[in-house]
């Protein structure tokens, strides 16, 4: 199958640079994925799974992705997204850590904005929680 | 003598302070710089796909490129939390001096210093939340994203600017400024007929939720160019310090000992012709 130049860049540094066959995340309109000979193509990520199919064969790396661009340009793909986490990089107490955060704000909010602030941060939490969830079950 | 010798022991002791302080630049500088390497493929990559994403896309039904006359100008100007950093702060608001003369300016400071120099000189000052640069972290950024691009769209400034210090070298700093918003068409495209890319779910929605994260991407990337500068301008500053006091000593120790070899050869002789004179 036919491979493509993937970036995935996040301000806590490059998380892959390579070449791929296929890229599948969520953005904020739906599930989209991404093969070689995309047409040239902008979205913005939403929160969600992200799936990167690297070989032939092989399993896909999960990965939990909130926020930022997709830039799919003739030369390749470029990801930027706000939060990348490998799944295998999640750290589960943290994440719960921030569950509990966020779902306690949600209960006393302080404002209406800090009160969105916290139903985003939850959503990030339940989204890392469950990713981490998925490949320790395997 | 005694003189001397008191001067001599208060240079050793602001020669172990600033010795001090350069150790100290030194060590946060090398952790400022393994972050400005992670952090600068984020925003250099972020920068060109903006370019291309403006230059790709048009009309744009959003409100962060429309052009507007520039009334008012939002500076987000970020300096250091202290000084003893040679030129670092003053050639930061010298600069921002420079970019922003004849034009009404409302400042967003980073940086203890920054805030202080601004607010003494009556500018307007937008939010004094964030006044640590070595505190200052992603999260903040966005935070500052949110507040910046809320106000851009509510018409309270028409033009939004990030004046920072690219760190060049560990000798050399620059400031430098980066035109955040409006997005500039003719700026950012190198004048060839755009590629046709498919924007989903549309434009409006596509930038309004992407603008916010690329500005608060480039602050930060900024953020982390102007504190590695600022270590490395101390570090030099510092340096030249302790070896200009290390200059000084050696000049008053060979004061001071010629001064004592003077003062042993009188008491000498006057000891010689006492006996003589017996």
């Amino acid at each position: 199958m036919a491979e493509f130049n993937l970036k995935i860049v996040s301000p806590d540094g490059i998380f892959y640079d390579g070449t791929a066959r296929q890229l599948s995340l969520r953005s904020i309109d739906g599930d989209v994925a991404v093969m070689a000979g995309h047409i040239p193509y902008l979205t913005a990520v939403g929160i969600g799974e992200c799936r990167v199919y690297a070989e032939e064969g092989s399993e896909p790396r999960l990965a939990a992705c909130c926020g930022g661009l997709l830039n799919v340009t003739k030369e390749g793909v470029f990801l930027a997204p706000t939060t990348f986490e490998w799944a295998e990089d999640i750290d589960r107490e943290r994440a719960k850590a921030a569950k509990e955060k966020a779902l306690s704000r949600i209960e006393n909010p302080k404002s209406d904005a800090a009160k969105q602030l916290a139903e985003i941060k939850l959503r990030r939490a339940e989204l890392r929680i469950a990713i981490a969830e998925k490949i320790s079950g395997k | 003598m005694k003189e001397i010798n008191l001067r001599i022991k208060s240079i050793s002791g602001t020669r172990q302070i600033t010795k001090a302080m350069e150790l100290v630049a030194v060590s946060k500088l090398s952790k400022a710089r393994e972050r400005i390497d992670r952090i600068r493929p984020f925003y250099t990559e972020l920068y060109s796909a903006l370019s291309d994403i403006s230059a790709a896309v048009s009309p744009l039904d959003t409100g962060f490129c429309d052009k507007r006359e520039i009334k008012k100008t939002c500076v987000i100007a970020i300096a250091g939390d202290r000084g003893l950093a040679g030129g670092y702060n003053n050639n930061l608001f010298k600069y921002v001096a420079a970019s922003t003369e004849g034009k009404s300016v409302s400042v967003l400071p980073i940086g203890k210093r920054s805030l202080e120099h601004f607010e003494r000189r009556g500018y307007e000052i937008i939010s004094d939340d964030f006044v640590s640069v070595e505190d200052v972290d992603v999260g903040d950024c966005y935070e500052i994203s949110r507040l910046l691009c809320r106000m851009y769209l509510d018409d309270e400034f028409d033009e939004l600017k990030v004046i920072y210090t690219n760190f060049v070298s560990m000798l050399g700093q620059e400031p430098a400024e980066l035109r955040l918003l409006p997005l500039d068409k003719e700026l950012l495209s190198d004048g060839t007929e755009p590629a046709f890319t498919l924007v989903e779910p549309g434009t409006g929605a596509v930038f309004n939720s992407i603008i916010p994260d690329v500005v608060a991407g480039l602050v930060w990337g900024a953020v982390c160019e102007s504190f590695a500068s600022e270590l490395a301008a101390r570090r030099t500053a510092m340096e030249s310090a302790t070896s200009n006091a290390d200059d000084i000593i050696d000049d008053l120790r060979l004061k001071y000992n010629k001064a004592r070899k003077s003062s042993i050869t009188q008491q000498i002789t006057e000891i010689v012709s006492g006996a003589q004179a017996e």
